[in-house]
């Protein structure tokens, strides 16, 4: 009968506030951790990319690039590909362009309608964009394909977020 | 696009342009084939996605049809399915499954089966993941931009 011996709803109650506090603590730690990572991570490259193509092999002719960044929806945290096609243009400067299409979002390839060489082409509902990115009237698209900011660290292209092409 | 709200509020807009639909064909059991069973739903899912990004303004990609194996009626069920899509607006159906069992029964289906022999990924790290499943998808492609080209 003694005043210390732990009844059962006690033990319970005690038990339950154990694992509430696990579980508290468990939802704090990612919080601090998100709170404290930009600091550590050290790479000053702002919002830029890496991608694994060096800038002396850009040429005038558009290719693929893949690179791979880190995406976060409510749950996850997920590595993701983006893709660019890269080419110097007239002028010798790098242009890096969304491959995502205008108009309902398919991916876009440099080339591929046989008719079109030169153009970028769209194979869901054939449409088209010129090298720069223009879309080719009478095709679906209705926006220029959008653009990467460029720059260029170590000798490697970094890219920026994709934005749509201004005055345009 | 996917069968989520955002995307299926943008389907609504522009259903002309969305002629083909993916449904995922999963099958469930509990015994020596259970681990099997969830290494297809694994890749078969991975790969569903893939296509689904690559083509997303003229695909609408399914939740997938999930079936107990050893059920006879699967067959009726899907039929049912399809029906229902190609009453809808939809012209082309992929099935994307890595149950063989569906290979004898494309005749009775209106749609195109394309069966991918899974492997089971759970031994990779995700880089040989990836490559895997890309490769996978870039041979698929051919397949429905041809589809589309026929007519
Ligand atoms: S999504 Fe590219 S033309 Fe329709």
């Amino acid at each position: 009968m003694s005043k210390h011996r732990v009844s059962r709803r006690q033990f319970l109650s005690y038990t339950l506030t154990g694992v509430g506090g696990f579980m508290a603590a468990g939802m704090l730690m990612p919080m601090v951790r998100f709170a404290v990572d930009p600091v550590l991570k050290g790479e000053d490259t702002g919002d830029f990319i890496a991608t694994p193509l060096k800038t002396t092999d850009i040429n005038t002719e558009p290719q693929k690039v893949n690179f791979k960044f880190k995406q976060k929806d409510a749950w996850y945290e997920s590595e993701e590909t983006g893709t660019a096609w890269v080419f110097k243009n007239e002028a010798g400067e790098i242009v890096a362009l969304s491959p995502v299409c205008k108009h309902l979002g398919c991916i876009v390839d440099w080339g591929t309608d046989k008719e079109h060489p030169e153009q970028f082409f769209c194979p869901c509902h054939y449409g088209r964009y010129e090298k720069d990115g223009t879309n080719v009237p009478g095709t679906p698209p209705l926006a220029p394909l959008d653009v990467y900011p460029t720059k260029e660290k170590d000798g490697f292209l970094y890219v920026g977020k994709a934005e749509p092409r201004k005055g345009a | 696009m996917r069968w989520v709200a955002a995307d299926v509020e943008m389907f609504q807009k522009a259903a002309e342009y969305v002629d083909t639909v993916i449904v995922p064909l999963l099958p469930v059991s509990f015994d020596a084939e259970m681990k099997q069973h969830a290494s297809m739903a694994e890749f078969t899912g991975l790969l569903t996605t893939q296509l689904e990004k690559q083509f997303r303004g003229r695909i609408f990609l399914f939740p997938g049809f999930v079936y107990m194996k050893d059920e006879v009626d699967s067959l009726i069920a899907l039929n049912h399915w399809e029906n229902t899509l190609l009453e809808k607006q939809f012209h082309h159906i992929f099935y994307v499954t890595s149950d063989s069992s569906w290979r004898q029964r494309e005749k009775d289906l209106k749609g195109n089966v394309l069966w991918i022999p899974s492997l089971s990924l759970d031994q990779m790290q995700d880089e040989q993941k990836r490559t895997i499943v890309e490769e996978q998808v870039k041979q698929l492609l051919p397949l429905f931009i041809e589809l589309w080209n026929e007519k």
